[in-house]
């Protein structure tokens, strides 16, 4: 029995896909710290358990081959255990997670694991899928092989882990495993090696339920129609499921706001708290809605095994751009919120895919660029009908929403020429037996995602909704008695510090064809696109919060139509977004990648305003 | 001896040999796509896109740009 007062560390190792999370998950619950390295797609996680009286730490590793890393998770993920990670505690026990369904490649694993010569226990996982297909293990024999305690599981079903609980406290369980290669042994020889075991301890026939999948969702031509139907039904429902979500919340906030706006007297400190704090928070949580739907989707097609299957379809035409097969469902998610289009990118284990996809992932159509696009559309595209039957105002907006992708690919694939050139990590996509994912562990991983963003992009985006409510509310400007409220708004506005900037920087934006007004719209809006609105709503002293019409009209009156085309078009390229930028920060640790973003989408958005610009007032 | 990508889709083959050695190669070899090893050719992606490789338990998709330094013996 282990009566040491100091809790032993136990570290998780096994390959990718080795149900080694699950596990993990069935045992620890939600008593689990996500460990943060920035630019590391799948974290190490802490877990820890209880046990009479006795607490123990679990460490969960990113999924690895072997001891010869191919890419930064897998690097971290050898670090850890070679004790090269400092603010770690040191690798003192091992738990083997042996995948029975695949266990050529466990054990290749284990034959590294072995050269440790650390305690260690082996947990067999998907006992079930060998039964499924009748196949035998014999783990008695496994055990004498490897002279290590074997002890199957089926973590989905929380089958053997009680028996696991009770043998990670009793750190004299943990054995020393047996050379099962020679020292120094190559790929070819552990193979070899390997190969024998089984041929000792296993007996299962083919996996027939994948292969009879696979005919289906791998078919030449049902495939790509089931693909597309599972694209229809994500965007579809973070699209119209998260909507009411996010309203909800709005409106929420809002609530809270004109609640304490009537009941707290009229101070500094109240505008502060309404205008700047809830404001701020409400701009943090509005995106948990899209951000859970999002990975809840992304983490059941990756768990069931179809999400690689997509890849491979998918995969020639992204190769075009640079990309790869897995880019699609952060750029696909990214039409919704980059947001969470951003954070899914993990999926994408090159860490140089991953990076060229982040950065072209802002130019994809968010729907924060919605109300602008269609307030502009309304207010200055003439609503007529071309070629018999399509609207214009519809073929603008579609070719908005064209020009972005378009770009968007084209900029991953200077991207990858350029900055990202070459694959740190080879390209090579593993199948996946299907299976059922587990419900509680898919939670967890959801729970654990989305307290990340809040904890640290939604810091960042909090400190910045609060600077820029500062920036329009200072300095206070004299309001004349006998103004309206949206009148004194309007000189507020003008008169603050956003106003000030808006103005002082008109002069960028004159070849544009901005005005003042238009350039206080454009830099308020940096907060985020859709404050484009209610910003020009303020200028104009309109009452947008009805309806737009009021705003239009004057709209319509004031802004010519080579202005019009030439802000839309700003806004398909530039990045006004300050939770994408502190979400780059935060998924690739670096500022510098935000900056980077920042300015060319800016220099683009800028230099396509001013030939669009230019070229409409030539027609 | 012939190139991985001229195999048709549904041959048996066993690998041959790798033309080059870096870690595409390697990281196939762990996975088990070792010298001698017997895979099936299963499918390949619409568009001359990547093909799937099964042996063992393993079911694996390379892109066939990658993989012109795998040669192969088809097995009869």
């Amino acid at each position: 029995m282990h009566d040491s007062i100091h809790p032993h560390h136990i570290t998780f190792v096994g390959t990718p896909n080795c149900g080694k999370t699950t596990l993990f998950n069935a045992l620890t619950g939600l008593h689990q710290k996500v460990g943060n390295f920035p630019g590391i797609t799948v974290e190490p996680v802490i877990g820890k358990i209880q046990i009479q009286h006795s607490t123990v730490h679990l460490i969960d590793l990113p999924g690895i081959y072997s001891f010869l890393p191919k890419s930064v998770d897998e690097q971290l993920s050898v670090d850890i255990i070679h004790n090269k990670i400092s603010d770690l505690p040191k690798t003192e026990y091992i738990v083997a997670v042996l995948d029975g369904s695949s266990l050529e490649k466990s054990l290749f694993l284990f034959s590294f694991i072995a050269e440790l010569g650390l305690p260690t226990i082996a947990v067999l996982t998907m006992v079930d899928e060998i039964k499924a297909r009748n196949g035998i293990l014999d783990d008695i024999t496994l055990e004498t092989i490897l002279g290590v305690p074997v002890i199957p599981v089926v973590g989905k079903k929380g089958i053997g882990l009680q028996d696991l609980r009770d043998s990670l406290h009793q750190t004299d369980k943990f054995l020393v495993p047996n050379t099962i290669v020679q020292a120094s042994a190559n790929i070819e020889q552990r193979h070899t090696a390997v190969r024998e075991i089984i041929s000792q301890v296993l007996t299962i026939r083919e996996d027939k339920i994948t292969e009879k999948l696979d005919s289906f969702i791998l078919h030449p031509i049902g495939g790509p129609v089931i693909f597309l139907i599972v694209l229809g039904l994500f965007f579809q429902s973070i699209f119209t499921w998260a909507e009411p979500l996010m309203s909800g919340i709005e409106s929420l906030f809002s609530y809270t706001q004109d609640y304490l706006r009537s009941t707290l007297p009229d101070s500094l400190l109240r505008d502060f708290i309404t205008d700047g704090v809830i404001a701020g928070v409400g701009s943090v949580i509005v995106f948990l809605p899209q951000i859970i739907l999002l990975n809840i989707i992304i983490v059941f097609l990756e768990d069931c095994g179809y999400l690689s299957r997509a890849a491979f379809l998918i995969d020639r035409i992204m190769g075009i751009f640079g990309l790869q097969g897995r880019s699609f469902i952060p750029l696909l998610g990214s039409y919704a919120c980059a947001i969470p289009g951003i954070m899914s990118a993990r999926i994408i284990p090159s860490e140089k895919d991953r990076m060229a996809t982040i950065m072209i992932a802002p130019l994809m159509t968010c729907s924060a660029r919605l109300p602008v696009y269609t307030l502009l559309i309304a207010a200055c595209i003439p609503s007529i009908i071309v070629g018999g039957i399509f609207s214009l105002q519809a073929i603008v907006l579609a070719g908005l929403y064209f020009l972005a992708a378009i770009s968007g690919l084209c900029i991953a694939l200077v991207f990858k020429k350029t900055l990202f050139r070459g694959a740190t990590l080879p390209f090579l996509l593993e199948f996946p037996p299907y299976r059922v994912p587990s419900l509680p562990s898919l939670l967890i991983i959801v729970w654990n995602r989305s307290k990340e963003f809040i904890k640290n992009a939604g810091s960042i985006i909090l400190l910045f909704s609060i600077i820029l409510w500062a920036l329009t509310e200072f300095p206070k400007a004299e309001i004349p008695t006998g103004m309206t409220s949206l009148q004194a708004e309007r000189i507020q506005l003008e008169q603050s510090y956003a106003g000030t900037i808006g103005k002082t920087l008109q002069p960028i934006f004159q070849p544009l064809g901005f005005d003042w007004k238009l350039t206080i719209g454009v830099i308020g809006s940096f907060a985020a696109r859709e404050v484009f609105v209610s910003v020009m709503g303020q200028l104009y002293s309109a009452d947008v919060s009805d309806s737009d019409a009021q705003l239009r009209t004057i709209l319509q009156q004031t802004i010519p139509f080579a202005t019009a085309i030439s802000v839309m078009l700003f806004y398909v390229y530039a990045l006004q977004c300050i939770s994408t930028i502190a979400i780059i920060k935060k998924e690739t640790g670096s500022w510098k990648w935000s900056m980077i973003a920042f300015a060319y989408t800016f220099m683009l958005a800028y230099s396509t305003a001013l030939i669009g610009y230019n070229l409409v007032k030539l027609i | 001896m012939i190139p991985l990508t001229t195999l048709a889709v549904g041959t048996r083959a066993a690998i041959a040999s790798f033309s080059s050695n870096n870690e595409f190669t390697e990281r196939l070899q762990e996975m088990g796509l070792t010298r001698g090893t017997e895979f099936t050719l299963v499918r390949k992606a619409p568009f001359n896109g990547p093909i799937e490789l099964s042996f063992g338990s393993v079911r694996l998709a390379v892109r066939t740009t990658q993989s012109d330094s795998i040669m192969v013996v088809p097995v009869l």
